[in-house]
C-alpha cells in the first residue's frame, strides 16, 4: 500500500484538527479500511486513529434511550445487557454480521462507514467503477450482478450496502452524532446516507475532518423486534436480503412499525410504504403480503437480481410474522 | 512514514519490534518473532487461520496493522501449552481428531479457546456460529465440534480471558 | 472371490489411533513450507496480467527498481532458462506445460508476467504495484457455454462403446434426455501454495507445498536445467490440496530462478487471489445424458457425451465417464467426451477428477429415470448392479455397493420416505420441508511402485523412511501403524520420516492411491529389517538365540524370540543389536504398480459408496440447508479408523459446498475470475455442517495387497452433489441439472407448506 502519515490522537478535538487536510481517514477497528487500503481501494495520505479516543461506552439516556460511543466494538454492543434486552434487533442484526474476529476489531462509528462489497468496487482491475473512480462507469449493471442492489439503484451505481447493523439502527431511528471542524451536529440515520444517484462515491454527509462519536438510540419500549437474514450460507455472509422489524402490537392490531431492509438497498432501506400499509391493521399474512408489495415497489431488478425482489418480500413477511407473533 | 517501535506483550513475554506501520501483526508474529504457528490463510480477514487473541480478544491477526497493536498483550497458539503439557483443547483437537493438514487448527485453536472462555459449556448451535469465522476445508466440522465440547468437559480445563 | 492371500493385522490396524502428528499441528510447530526462514532470506511477488488474451507490449519496471529494498525484477526478457519438459521419457508431470515467462503473450488472467524480489515482503508488494504493464489486447473466451463443436485439434474421442446405444435409445420404452452441467471449481486448501528456494551452487533446496516431493524434484530439474540430484524438494508438512498441489506451478520456478540469480534464498507464495488465477481449478463440464430402461426398470442404454474446458495451452481432460462404463449393467453403452479451449488458468485434478462432476451427470439422469419409472430410486440402483465390469469382462476384485446402498437405506431411514414432491414435513417445524436423496458413489482403486527403508535402531525405536508425504490425510500415522503391526514396537517408538525427495522413491499423494502404494513396501521393508534383527540374534555371541537357525526365530512385540515360544520369553531386540555392536537393523522394500502385477490384471479395481442426503427446504424465506447426511463407503480395509471417517467427513462436507455453494466465476468482460476470494467463494462453514453418519463396509480387497486396502481421499465426495439434488427436487420439484443449487432457480417450486 501507498506511504502515509499517521497521527495517534489523545482527543476528540485533536482527532477533528488532524483529520481536516485532503485525503485524511479516521481509522477505527480497521476491517474495511485496512482491507481496502491493501488493495489499494483507499489510499489515504494520513490515518487518524482514534482507538484511544474515550468513546467506548454505552450508557442509558435519562429518556430511556440509549447512547453507544463511537469506538463500542460490534461483539460488545451485541452482548451489552440492555441491547440484548431492549434493542433485540440490534444484537440480532449485530451477530448475523461477519465473524467473532471481526466483530472483537469493527466498530459502531466505522460500521456506519462500512463499504460495499462489489466486487468491482474491491478490485482496481477490475474494470470501471464510479464509486471507486468517479465518472469511469459502473462494471456491476451489465456484469455480475447476483449480489446487487435493486433499490436506491442509479444508472452511475447499483453496489449494495453491506451492513446489518446499520439497518436494525435504522429501524430503531437512531441519531447520529458527529463533531467536526464547524461544529457539533446530529444527524438521524435516516437522513445520514445518500443515494448513490451521479456521485456514489459520496456515501453519506459526513463533510471532511468530521468524526462520528457516538450514536443515540431512542427508547423501543413495548415493542417487538427482530432481524431476520437470508443468504445461501448458513454464516458469515453478506444478506441477499434481511429485513429489521420494530412493531408494538395492541390486541393483534399494529399500533405502530418500523420496517428497515438490507441486502437489497444502496443504503439501509427503509420501508415507510410497508409501515403505513400495516398500520392500525390487524397483524395478519394478507397484510404482511400487502406491506411486503409496497416495500418493494419501486424495485428495478437487474439480470442476475430479480429473485431478489421476491426474496426481500419473503423475508419482510416472515419477520413481520415472527416479530409480532 | 519510515519503520516505527513497538512494544507489545507477546504470551506474556514484553518485546520490542522495528516495523513499517502497516505491516501486519501477522508477519511481525511470524517473522520478526519467530511464531510460525500462526498461519496464513488468506489475508483478508475471511478464514481466521491467523486468529490470535489481543488485549482478550480474538482477532484476524492478517487485519491487524501492527501500529495498532503498540502496548497490546497478544496470545497465540504458542501460549496454550505450558511447558510442553498440551492445553485441553489440544489434546482434545489431536484425539478427536479435529486436526487434519493442521492450518487452521491454530487459529481454529484460538477462537475455541476464546469460546470457551465465554462460554464453558456451548451448545452445538454455539460452537457452530462461535467458530464460523474459521474455515477448515479438510475436516467437515464435526471432529471439530466433538473436540470443542470434549475439551469443555474434561476435567481441569485451564479456560481464563486473561 | 480373488485368489490372493490376506494377511490378520493385529489390533493397531483398524484402530481408532489419533494421528501421531497431532502434538505437533495443535501446538504450532509443525513446519509448512512458509513457515521456513533463512539469512538473507528475500521475498518474491510475483505481478500478474489483468487482460485474458493478449500481447506484452512493454514493462515499465523503472520506478520499481529505484524502489527501496528492491533487488531484482524478473520478466520475460530476464528470466534467465526455464525449461519445457520433453515430450515422452520422462515421469514426471507439471501443470502448464509453459514455464513463466517463456514468451510475452498472456493466455489467462491472472498468468504471471513479472516478479518482484526485495528484501521484505511488503517493499516486494509496494514495487510489484509500480510495475506497469502494456497490453495489446485480444480478443478472448471464458463462455459458459462448451457447445462448441469438435475439431481436429480437439477431436471427439470414443471412450467406451458396447452394443448400440443410439438405436436402443431410440426405441426404448422409457427414457431421459438432459444436459447437466458443473462449475469451475477452485480447491481453495486452507494453505496457500508458497515455494522457499534456497540456491547454494549447483544445489536446489525447494521448500514447497507439494502432494508429491518425487515429481516436484522431477519435474524442477527438467525446468531449471539441472541434474535431478542437484534437486531436493521438502514437504515435511502440507496444509492440504485436493489435488491442487499435485504438480508444480509457476511460482516455484520463479523462485528457484531468482534465487539463482540473486544467490540468496527466496520465497515466493500465492496470495488467495492468486489461488484462483494460476494454481489450478476443476474445469467446468457440460455432459449430455441419453438414459434408457424397461417399464420394470432394466437399464437399455447409456450414453455420456461431455464436454470440459481446457486453457490455451495444454490438453487438460476431465475424465466425466471415469465411473459410467461400469457402474452399472447395462447392454448399450456410448461414452464420448472433447475439450473446448478457454482464456482460463491451467485445469488441474480436484479431489475425484473427473468422476466427482461425471457422477454428478449419471446419477442425477438415475434420479430422474427412477421417477420417470415411477421407482424407488434405491430399488432401481439394486436392480442394475453387477459383480462384472461390463466395460471389459472382468470381475471386480471387490464390490459391495448393494450393500452400501441396503445398510445406508437403513440408516438413514429409507423406507419411511414419502416419493411423492413436497409430501414431508419437519417435525415440529410446519414452515420446513424435507427432500430426501440418495446417489451411488465410486472412484478407482490402484497402486504405482514405491520404496521404503526401516530401521530398527538399538535404541528401542524404529525408523521408517520413505520419499512420499502427509497432505493431511494421515500418511505418518499410517507408515507408524504398519511398522508397530509388524515389530510390536509401541507406536510412539516409530519415528515416520516423509516429505524429502532426498528418501527412497514413494509415491504422490493423489487418486486414492498412496495408502495401497506405500503399505507393501513398507511391510516389506519391515520384514527384512526383522530378518536382519534374527539374524543378528542367531550370531551374536552373547546372544540367548546363538547358533540358532534364523528360521526358528520370531520377532512379536519387539522381542526375539523361539518361534514356539511365546513373545513374552524372548529378549528386547535392541538388547541383542547391542550386543552385536549393530546399530539398527535396516530393511528395504518395494511396491510395484497394480498392473505389473499379472493375478490383477484379471480384476477391475474400483471402490464404491452410497449418499443419503435429507435437505431442509424453508419456502417461506427460501432457506436451503442440508440436514443430515448418512454415508456408506465400500474401500476395502480401513488402516486407522479415525483418519478414515475424518477422510469421509470433509469430503461430504466438500460436497455441500460443490452443491450448494461453490463456483468460479469468470466475468465476460474481462475473463477474470472476480470472486477470488472467500468472502465471494463460498466454502462451507461450521455452521453449514449437518449431521453426518459415516458407515464402512470393510472387505480387505486382497487384490490390492495383504493389508487389503484401498484408499479413501475421494470417494466421500462421489455422489453428494447429485443426493442433494435428488433431495432438493423431492422437497421442491425443481430439479436443478447445473451446480451449485441455487436459491433463485428453488423460488420457482409452486410447492407450498
Amino acid at each position: 500500500m501507498n506511504q502515509f502519515n499517521y497521527l495517534h490522537p489523545a482527543s476528540t478535538d485533536q482527532a477533528v484538527s488532524s483529520a481536516s487536510s485532503d485525503g485524511s481517514k479516521f481509522i477505527a477497528g480497521g476491517t474495511t479500511l485496512v482491507d481496502l487500503m491493501k488493495l489499494y481501494v483507499e489510499n489515504p495520505s494520513t490515518l487518524v486513529d482514534v482507538n484511544d479516543l474515550p468513546l467506548a461506552q454505552v450508557e442509558s439516556l435519562p429518556n430511556g434511550g440509549l447512547r453507544v460511543g463511537a469506538m463500542v466494538r460490534n461483539s460488545d454492543l451485541a452482548f451489552h445487557p440492555t441491547v440484548k434486552e431492549k434493542y433485540a434487533v440490534l444484537s440480532e442484526a449485530l451477530l448475523s454480521g461477519a465473524s467473532p474476529q471481526l466483530r472483537n476489531m469493527a466498530t459502531t462509528g466505522g460500521n456506519l462507514l462500512q463499504r460495499t462489497r462489489c466486487p468491482y468496487f474491491r478490485d482496481v482491475t477490475a474494470g470501471p467503477c464510479n464509486k471507486r473512480n468517479p465518472g469511469t462507469g459502473c462494471s456491476a449493471i451489465d456484469g455480475f450482478n447476483r449480489t446487487m442492489a435493486i433499490l436506491g439503484t442509479s444508472d452511475h451505481c447499483i453496489a449494495t450496502h453491506p451492513s446489518d447493523m446499520d439497518v436494525a439502527m435504522t429501524a430503531l431511528e437512531a441519531l447520529i452524532f458527529i463533531e467536526g471542524p464547524k461544529g457539533k451536529r446530529s444527524v438521524p440515520i435516516n437522513d445520514f446516507y445518500k443515494l448513490p444517484g451521479d456521485t456514489p462515491h459520496i456515501e453519506n454527509v459526513l463533510e471532511p475532518g468530521e468524526l462520528i462519536t457516538h450514536v443515540e438510540i431512542p427508547p423501543a419500549i413495548s415493542t417487538k423486534q427482530h432481524y431476520l437474514k437470508l443468504r445461501d450460507r448458513a454464516s458469515y455472509e453478506f444478506a441477499l436480503a434481511s429485513a429489521a422489524v420494530v412493531a408494538r402490537v395492541e390486541g393483534g392490531h399494529i399500533h405502530s412499525v418500523r420496517i428497515a431492509m438490507g441486502g437489497v438497498g444502496t443504503r439501509p432501506w427503509r420501508a415507510h410504504e410497508a409501515e403505513a400499509v400495516l398500520t392500525g391493521k390487524p397483524a395478519t399474512p394478507a397484510h404482511f403480503q400487502a406491506a411486503a408489495e409496497a416495500a418493494l415497489r419501486g424495485a428495478k431488478p437487474h439480470t442476475e437480481n430479480a429473485f431478489k425482489v421476491e426474496l426481500a418480500k419473503r423475508c419482510v413477511i416472515r419477520a413481520l410474522k415472527v416479530a409480532t407473533a | 512514514m519510515s519503520d516505527c517501535r513497538i512494544q507489545l506483550t507477546i504470551n506474556g513475554q514484553q518485546t520490542s519490534v522495528e516495523a513499517p506501520p502497516m505491516k501486519r501483526l501477522l508477519d511481525v508474529l511470524r517473522e520478526d518473532l519467530d511464531l510460525t504457528g500462526t498461519k496464513e490463510g488468506c489475508g483478508e480477514g475471511e478464514c481466521g487461520s491467523c486468529s490470535v487473541r489481543m488485549n482478550g480478544e480474538l482477532v484476524n491477526s492478517c487485519m491487524v496493522p501492527i501500529l495498532q497493536a503498540h502496548g497490546a498483550h497478544i496470545e497465540t497458539v504458542e501460549s496454550l501449552a505450558i511447558d510442553a503439557e498440551l492445553h485441553p483443547l489440544q489434546k482434545a483437537f489431536l484425539e478427536c481428531g479435529g486436526a487434519q493438514c493442521g492450518i487452521c487448527t491454530p487459529g481454529m485453536l484460538m477462537a475455541a479457546t476464546h469460546l470457551i472462555a465465554h462460554n464453558p459449556n456451548p451448545s452445538l448451535e454455539q460452537i457452530r456460529e462461535g467458530l464460523a469465522g474459521n474455515l477448515c476445508r479438510c475436516t467437515g466440522f464435526i471432529k471439530i465440534f466433538d473436540s470443542v465440547i470434549t475439551a469443555a468437559a474434561m476435567e481441569g480445563s485451564r479456560t481464563h480471558a486473561r | 472371490m480373488p485368489d490372493a492371500a490376506l494377511y490378520t493385522p493385529t489390533a493397531i490396524i483398524g484402530s481408532e489411533l489419533p494421528r501421531i502428528d497431532g502434538p505437533l499441528k495443535t501446538s504450532g510447530t509443525a513446519m509448512y513450507a512458509a513457515d521456513y526462514h533463512f539469512p538473507h532470506l528475500v521475498h518474491g511477488v510475483p505481478v500478474t496480467s489483468t487482460v485474458a488474451a493478449g500481447k506484452i507490449r512493454s514493462i515499465d519496471t523503472s520506478a520499481a527498481e529505484k524502489m527501496p529494498g528492491v533487488l531484482l525484477v524478473i520478466t520475460h526478457d530476464n528470466v534467465g532458462p526455464l525449461f519445457r519438459m520433453a515430450p515422452g521419457g520422462h515421469d514426471g508431470r507439471t501443470s502448464e506445460s509453459r514455464p513463466p515467462l517463456e514468451d510475452d503473450i498472456v493466455r489467462y488472467w491472472g498468468q504471471y508476467v513479472a516478479m518482484v524480489v526485495a528484501e521484505t515482503i511488503e517493499q516486494a508488494q509496494i514495487a510489484a504495484h509500480a510495475i506497469k504493464v502494456d497490453y495489446d489486447p485480444s480478443s478472448f473466451n471464458v463462455s459458459k457455454v462448451l457447445d462448441d463443436s469438435p475439431t481436429e485439434e480437439l477431436p471427439l474421442h470414443t471412450e467406451s462403446k458396447r452394443g448400440d446405444a443410439i438405436s436402443a435409445f431410440a426405441s426404448a420404452p422409457v427414457k431421459i434426455d438432459q444436459t447437466y452441467v458443473t462449475p469451475a471449481e477452485t480447491h481453495n486448501p486452507m494453505e496457500m501454495h508458497a515455494t522457499v528456494a534456497v540456491w547454494n551452487n549447483p544445489k536446489f533446496t525447494l521448500y514447497e507445498t507439494t502432494q508429491g516431493v518425487m515429481n516436484h524434484q522431477h519435474v524442477m530439474a527438467e525446468t531449471l536445467g539441472v541434474p535431478r540430484e542437484n534437486i531436493q524438494v521438502i514437504t515435511r508438512f502440507l496444509g492440504s490440496g485436493f489435488g491442487g498441489k499435485l504438480f508444480p506451478w509457476p511460482h516455484s520456478a520463479l523462485a528457484a530462478a531468482a534465487a539463482r540469480q540473486l544467490n540468496r534464498p527466496v520465497k515466493v507464495s500465492t496470495n488467495r487471489q492468486m489461488m484462483f488465477q494460476n494454481v489450478g481449478h476443476r474445469p467446468r463440464t457440460q455432459q449430455h445424458m441419453q438414459f434408457s430402461a424397461t417399464p420394470d426398470g432394466k437399464l437399455v442404454s447409456l450414453r455420456h457425451d461431455y464436454r470440459n474446458h481446457t486453457n490455451l495451452g495444454d490438453d487438460i481432460h476431465e475424465n466425466c465417464g471415469e465411473a459410467t462404463p461400469f457402474i452399472y449393467s447395462v447392454p448399450n453403452l456410448l461414452l464420448t467426451s472433447a475439450l473446448v479451449r478457454r482464456n482460463v488458468g491451467t485445469p488441474t485434478p480436484m479431489r475425484g477428477p473427473g468422476a466427482v462432476p461425471g457422477l454428478f451427470a449419471v446419477e442425477s439422469a438415475m434420479d430422474e429415470l427412477a421417477i420417470a419409472l415411477k421407482m424407488d430410486p434405491v430399488e432401481f440402483r439394486l436392480k442394475n448392479d453387477t459383480l462384472t465390469d461390463e466395460s471389459n469382462g472382468k470381475p471386480f476384485s471387490s464390490r459391495h455397493l448393494k450393500e452400501c446402498l441396503q445398510l445406508g437405506s437403513e440408516k438413514f431411514g429409507w423406507s419411511k420416505r414419502n416419493p411423492k414432491v413436497g409430501s414431508m414435513c419437519k417435525p415440529g417445524d410446519p414452515d420446513v420441508i424435507l427432500g430426501w436423496g440418495v446417489a451411488a458413489a465410486s472412484w478407482g482403486a490402484g497402486h504405482g511402485p514405491c520404496q521404503a527403508s526401516v530401521a530398527l535402531l538399538n535404541d528401542g525405536t524404529a525408523r521408517v523412511s520413505c520419499g512420499t508425504q502427509d497432505v493431511g490425510t494421515g500418511t505418518y500415522t499410517i507408515f507408524a501403524q504398519i511398522v508397530s503391526d509388524r515389530t510390536g514396537i509401541p507406536i510412539d517408538k516409530v519415528r515416520v520420516v516423509i516429505g524429502d525427495s532426498a528418501l527412497p522413491p514413494g509415491p504422490t499423494s493423489g487418486g486414492s492411491t498412496c495408502t495401497a502404494t506405500v503399505l507393501p513396501a513398507i511391510a516389506e521393508a519391515t520384514d527384512n529389517a526383522i530378518k536382519v534383527a534374527l539374524a543378528t540374534a542367531a550370531t551374536a555371541k552373547d546372544s540367548p538365540f546363538h547358533g540358532k537357525k534364523p528360521d526358528g526365530l520370531a520377532f512379536h512385540e519387539a522381542r526375539v524370540h523361539l518361534e514356539d515360544r511365546p513373545a513374552s520369553t524372548g529378549t528386547p531386540y535392541q538388547q541383542l543389536l547391542k550386543m552385536a555392536n549393530i546399530d539398527a537393523a535396516n530393511g528395504e522394500g518395494s511396491t510395484s504398480a497394480l498392473n505389473s502385477n499379472p493375478e490383477a490384471r484379471k480384476y477391475s479395481t474400483h471402490s464404491f459408496g452410497a449418499q443419503f442426503i435429507e435437505v431442509e427446504w424453508d419456502p417461506g424465506i427460501a432457506r436451503l440447508r442440508v440436514s443430515r447426511v448418512v454415508s456408506v463407503i465400500d474401500g476395502g480395509r480401513m488402516i486407522n479408523k479415525k483418519t478414515a471417517e475424518n477422510q469421509i467427513l470433509g469430503a461430504v462436507v466438500m460436497g455441500i459446498g460443490m452443491g450448494m455453494l461453490e463456483e468460479t466465476i469468470y466475468t465476460p468482460k474481462t475473463g477474470q475470475p472476480l470472486n477470488s476470494n472467500y468472502a465471494d467463494y463460498m466454502v462451507p462453514t461450521h455452521a453449514d455442517s449437518p449431521s453426518i453418519e459415516v458407515h464402512f463396509i470393510e472387505y480387505p480387497d486382497p487384490i490390492l495387497g495383504e493389508y487389503g486396502a484401498r484408499g479413501i481421499g475421494e470417494i466421500g465426495l462421489a455422489g453428494v452433489a447429485p443426493a442433494i439434488t435428488a433431495a432438493v427436487y423431492h422437497a421442491t420439484g425443481v430439479r436443478v441439472r447445473e451446480l451449485p443449487v441455487r436459491i433463485e432457480r428453488l423460488m420457482q417450486s409452486t410447492v407450498q407448506v
